[in-house]
Parts: C-alpha cells; structure tokens; sequence
C-alpha cells in the first residue's frame, strides 16, 4: 500500500497544480453560485444568511429586462451561427483557388479577428453613427436613401451587432473550413469530372459532406461565443436601445456589479449554465453520432 | 484556347475577391486616415486622405492622456506570466492524463472538460467576493491568478496532441531511471512544440484582448490594461473624436506586431485545432 503510494506521487504532483487553480477559480465558485442563488446572501458575509427557495427565481422572470436579455441570447445564439457559416464556407471556398494574392486576401480577412472586440465595437460605432461622420450612413446617403439610425432603433441595433460581429468573425472560422478542404484527395475531383458532375454537385456531394468535421468545431464555437456574447455589444450599443442587445452575460454583469442585486445576478447565472451546458451536451452528442456514422 | 479562356475567368475572380478584400478593410482604412486630422476635417470628408489637413498633434495628445507604457507593461505582465502558468500547469496534468490512465485521470479529464461549459460570468459574483478575502483584487497579480485557471483549454490541447507522441522515447528514459520530472521537460515536452506555439497563440489573443476581468477586477488607472485604457478614453474624448481613434491605433499596435510575426502560425494553429477537433 505505502510503495503505491510513493509510484503514484509523482504522478499527482504533476496534476496538482493544474487541478488546483482550476478548482479554486472555476469550480468552488460555480458551486457558490449554484448554492448562494437560492438565498439571500447580501455579497459580504455567510453571517445571517437565510434560504429563500425560489425566490430570486421568482424575481427573474418578473424583471422584465431579464427576460428581453434571455430572449436576445436566445435570438442571437440561433441566427448568428447560421449566418457565420453561410459566409465562411463560400469564403474558405474562395480562399482556396490558386490565386497570386492569396495569402494577402486570408490576412486582410483574418485581421479583423485580430484586436479585442471591444475595441471592433467602439470604432464601429463612428461608422455607423447618424452624424456626418458615419461612414456608412454617408455612403448610403449617395443612393439617395436617408440616414438610418443604426444604432438606436431596436432592429436596426440587433442586425449592426450582428453584421459588426460577422465581420469579425468569418475570416477566422473560414480559416477552420481551409484547412479541411485542403485535406480533401484532389482524385475525388477528377473523378467527379470525369462522371460530368457540375460545379454544384461537386460542392454539394464531396465538399459539404468532407467539410463536417471542421463545421463541427466552427458551429460549436460560434455557438460558444454567441451565447458569452459580451464585449462587443457593450462597446457598440452598450446594450440598448432600452434592452433590445443586452445579452444575458450583460444583465448578469449590471445586476451583480452595477445594481448590487446579487441573489438576482446569481439565480441568473444558474440559469445561463444550465442553459449552456444543455447546448454543449447536445452538441457533444451530435458530434459523437456523427464520428459513429 | 480553353487555358486562355479559364485565365481571364480566374483574372476576373481575383480582381473581384481583391474587391471584397478593400471593402473589408474599409474600417481600418478610416479608422487610420482619420487619425491624422482635426475632428472637424475628418467629420465633412471622413474618407479623404489627409493631405490638406495633415497633423500628428492628435497622436500626441492621445498619447498624453493615456498612460501607455503603464499599461503597456501591466498587458504584456499579465499575459506573459498568465500563459507561461497554463503552459507549464497544463502541460503537466495533460501529460499525466494521457499517459498514465487509471480510474482517477478519467475522470480528471471529464472534470476539467465541465469548465468549458462554465462561462467566466456564472462564476464572476463569488470569484469577486474571493478575491477580495485575498486582498487580489485590483491587483496585476490578481489578474494573473484568474487568467491561469484558464488551464483546462491548454490540458484539452495537450491531451488531443500525445496521442499522436509515440511513447519510445520515455520507456528508454524510464529504463536509464530517469524521473518523471526530469523525463517530462526533457524529452517529452520539446515533443510538444508546434502545439504549444497554437495554445501560446489562442491564450495570448484571449488575454490580450479581454475586457471584462479588467473592467471587472482592476479600479485604479496605474494597473490598467492596454483595452481598458480604450474604454477610459471613450468618455475623456467624447467631443474629439479623432484623438479616441488615434487611442485606438496607438492601442492596437502591440497586438498587430504580434499577429504579424505569428502569422502563419495563427493559421496553422487554427487548421491543426480544427482537424483534431
């Protein structure tokens, strides 16, 4: 028993460190936050607190800007992926001819993934400001059509998140789609010509079906950061006009940090972990049956 | 006369991707060119080159109000020391994970597997209340603690990545009794080149780049990051829109340096992340 335990040391030793931070910083606190939404703990000390069932619950879905921020997220993690991957296949497609400028092309689209989101959103906001700085508003204003307020009409915020984030993003997840489609035999092809496919059900026979790994990875990222979705909104319309792009990870920020309401801010967080790890755990198994397939 | 043909038609297609490429970089295009006028000049024709108008005393004034090298140092801290913990922490436990299976690194792995479906706001509210029990917060050093429970992306990397380590080397080190830590960072870890230059890549972007533990966790200017002096600016420079661009340039240099060295890697890590998968 003592000589397994002195073979088994040095192997726990090497994990140990690893699995402490990790624990410290990521699970105990999880677990304060699944523990603590069920009272009324005022976020200084564990002295009187008292277990108040539901009842942060119960709040939640009577707060009305909870509930819009839930249904943006929600709104936001089923189209945005969608879109993104509607561009970066046709993108990686491009991308992947045999043109001189090539790689001058994947860095420009690349780039924009490059500098904090942030950052992406407060440069954003110049250009599609109403003032005569506004870039795009100016340029649309050539056409003759009016100036539209991008930012602070409702649908308009939704979709400039949206198409500010897609710009960022697709040059990145067209990277993912790349480097599949050079691993597809170029035999595969000239057979397909040989058979007198068209283009289309080239792409559509060898391609696509070739390409689901990569979207495996592309879709489960997308998914990821759309619904941790934080930054970007925050810089751009921070949140408004009223509540129309305020993200759940927004809401649980300015309830916990800003309004102080802390019993609200963590029975929120339990419910974007749940929500999260209902997506992730699904996706896993549609991956699994994929690999069985 | 089918070749001749087949070349106009990718000559059209470059041109037009050339197209697309210019419209993407509009953003940067404006966003530097306006860097270079009064805020006047720049809002009658914002897509103008700044000929006329030229000035570099916005950048001097930019420069002024943030605390650049402050802040540049505290980045360049947090994020070196923070991804040399996750390299070291997680290269360690995915080693262990991979190579010496049993009942207890099963279920090691699965528990650090449940962190990628924790997101950092669920965890935020008792994570603050912690820190500050430990006197780590508005702190460099605080930073650099929550950076490295990051760990459980770089273990998932690493582990991915043994498999594919063939084993020889380390049972003839075993043989000539050498230890496991001196095995490890010997002979295994050089193994682990070109995945660590990808988890090195995706943690320093990440870090880098990130906003809300900062705006979170850091109160006082002097231990600012780089991003959070753009986020200071935007109120300081609300009338003078120019000089918050050119904050803005000054703030992304560091970052653009590091995607122009890296650029190929960056691509390679994405694609080798990709396939593994």
């Amino acid at each position: 028993m003592k000589l397994k335990i002195k073979k088994e040391l040095p192997y726990l030793l090497f994990v140990l460190p690893a699995f402490l931070v990790y624990t410290v910083l990521t699970m105990i606190p999880l677990l304060q936050t699944m523990g603590l939404a069920f009272t009324n703990w005022d976020g200084y000390s564990l002295r009187n607190l008292k277990f108040v069932g539901f009842d942060n619950f119960k709040n939640l879905f009577s707060d009305r800007s909870m509930k819009s921020s839930l249904i943006n997220t929600c709104f936001y993690s089923l189209i945005f992926p969608v879109l993104a991957t509607l561009f970066a296949i046709p993108l990686s497609l491009a991308l992947n001819s045999k043109m001189k400028t090539r790689n001058l092309q994947r860095a420009v689209f690349f780039f924009p993934s490059v500098p904090s989101a942030m950052i992406l959103g407060y440069l954003w906001a110049y250009i599609l400001a109403p003032t005569s700085n506004g870039l795009l508003n100016k340029f649309l204003g050539i056409f003759g059509i009016d100036p539209v307020l991008w930012l602070a009409i409702p649908k308009w915020a939704m979709f400039s998140v949206m198409m500010v984030n897609l710009w960022s993003a697709v040059g990145w997840h067209a990277c993912i789609y790349l480097a599949q489609l050079q691993s597809i035999p170029a035999e595969y092809y000239e057979a397909a010509t040989v058979d007198g496919a068209s283009s289309w059900q080239r792409f559509r026979y060898i391609t696509f079906p070739m390409l689901s790994s990569a979207m495996t990875v592309s879709v489960m990222l997308l998914l990821l950061t759309s619904m941790k979705l934080f930054d970007l909104p925050f810089a751009l319309t921070s949140g408004g006009p009223g509540t129309s792009t305020t993200m759940i990870s927004h809401i649980i920020i300015k309830t916990g940090f800003v309004e102080k309401s802390y019993g609200k801010a963590m029975a929120m967080s339990v419910i974007f972990f749940i929500f999260i790890a209902l997506v992730s755990i699904l996706q896993l198994r549609l991956m699994k049956k994929r690999e069985v397939e | 006369m089918q070749g001749k043909r087949r070349g106009i038609k990718s000559y059209i297609g470059e041109i037009l991707m050339l197209g697309i490429c210019a419209i993407f970089f509009i953003p940067f295009y404006y966003l530097i060119v306006n860097t270079f006028k009064e805020a006047r000049a720049a809002t009658i024709s914002p897509m103008s080159l700044p000929i006329k108008s030229f000035t570099l005393d916005l950048y001097k004034k930019a420069f002024d109000t943030i605390n650049f090298w402050s802040s540049f140092r505290n980045s360049l801290l947090i994020t070196v020391i923070s991804v040399t913990i996750i390299i070291v922490f997680g290269s360690m436990a995915a080693y262990v994970i991979n190579r010496h299976k049993n009942k207890l690194t099963k279920f090691l792995f699965i528990y650090f597997l449940i962190g990628f479906m924790v997101p950092a706001q669920t965890t935020l509210i008792p994570l603050f209340n912690m820190m500050s029990i430990f006197k780590l917060q508005n702190s460099v050093l605080g930073m650099i603690v929550l950076y490295s429970s990051w760990c459980n992306f770089a273990i998932f990397m690493y582990q991915g990545f043994l498999g594919g380590v063939p084993r020889d080397l380390e049972e003839a080190a075993r043989i000539d009794g050498a230890g496991l830590w001196k095995m490890f960072w010997h002979i295994v870890f050089p193994l682990l080149k070109s995945v660590t230059i990808t988890i090195i890549i995706f943690d320093v972007m990440w870090i880098w780049n990130d906003f809300m533990m900062p705006y979170l966790f850091i109160s006082s200017s002097s231990k600012f990051t780089l991003v959070m002096e753009v986020y200071k600016s935007v109120g300081e420079h609300a009338s003078n829109w120019t000089v918050m661009l050119c904050t803005i340039v000054i703030v992304l240099v560091p970052i653009t340096i590091f995607y122009l060295f890296m650029q190929k890697h960056i691509i390679a890590g994405i694609t080798s992340g990709a396939i593994k998968g």
